[in-house]
């Protein structure tokens, strides 16, 4: 290092920041967690309100409606599904009669 | 997890090396303080932007590794931050050398003038020349030190402390005459 740079260098030593700095520091850090604390407590305390009841009732009541309309939509597919299973059969069946009928008049 | 002053006291598992977030404030309030103040020469700006950067260390103190890691993370933070309080606020004391003021009655200065006026003439120089020199002077950092901290190449932090000590060896010198044994004998 030159003496020039020296020189630089005793110019730009440290210097302490004003009395009670670090106290100011942790205290505004205790403050940012309080603050946190009472965005997370406040969210908690509105869930818990009495107000709320209605709302989540009636979120409750469509979601059940939802979840039955579902249920009533799938349960019609599948009796549907059924019947035309059994449709088909009765008719295969009475194809395979019919098909027994001709071979017979034919023999 | 949120880390609290609280919790901060004690090392999590992987910061074993690690002190308490209040130790880490009392070991490098100097260093922040002083990055600030020698870049920004306004000493309640300087102390806003060491409360900041702390409380931004306490946001991220989980992120922490080791001491080692605090330090890089402390002289990152704080040159970034200084930098942009001073392009945001237009705080530029980025008069060019020749305005700087100069001190009118001695006709050499002492030690301690020449350091006030050696302090003066950094906080002139163009922000990212001023803070390689801050850092190099200041924290005793090698240029690819600095260059890790500054996002730079090793090779432009070499210029850029070279061209600042050359800018400021030239104000000094004309003020202090050739007859300066610190200027004199001086070569870079």
């Amino acid at each position: 290092m030159t003496p020039f740079e020296e020189e630089v260098k005793k110019a730009l030593s440290r210097h302490e920041p004003p009395a009670g700095f670090a106290d100011r520091v942790l205290a505004r850090a205790r403050e940012q967690d309080r603050k946190q604390a009472a965005r997370t407590g406040g969210w908690l305390r509105r869930l818990r309100s009495w107000r709320l009841v209605p709302v989540l009732a009636a979120l409750m009541v469509m979601t059940g409606g939802i979840v039955y309309q579902e249920h009533e939509r799938e349960a019609r597919g599948e009796a549907a599904k059924q019947q035309l299973l059994l449709a088909m059969r009765i008719a295969g069946s009475k194809l395979h009669d019919a098909q027994l009928v001709v071979r017979e008049v034919e023999q | 997890m949120v880390a609290t002053v609280t919790s901060c006291a004690v090392p999590s598992e992987g910061q074993a090396d690690l002190p308490s977030f209040a130790e880490a404030v009392d070991a490098h309030k100097a260093m922040v303080f002083s990055i600030g103040w020698h870049f920004l020469r306004d000493r309640p700006a300087a102390e806003e932007l060491a409360q900041e950067v702390f409380l931004q260390l306490y946001r991220n103190w989980s992120g922490m590794k080791s001491r080692d890691h605090v330090v890089f993370w402390l002289r990152k933070v704080t040159s970034h931050r200084a930098i942009d309080v001073v392009r945001r606020r237009k705080m530029h004391p980025e008069m060019s050398l020749e305005e700087a003021a100069e001190p009118t009655v001695l006709e050499r200065m002492q030690d301690s003038l020449l350091a006030s006026y050696l302090e003066r003439m950094v906080a002139s120089l163009p922000e990212k020349q001023r803070m390689a020199v801050v850092l190099r002077y200041q924290e005793d950092m090698s240029p690819e030190e600095i260059a890790q901290v500054l996002e730079m190449k090793a090779s432009s932090v070499k210029t850029l402390i070279s061209r600042g000590l050359e800018l400021l060896r030239a104000k000094t010198s004309r003020r202090l005459g050739e007859s300066d044994h610190r200027i004199r004998h001086d070569t870079v």
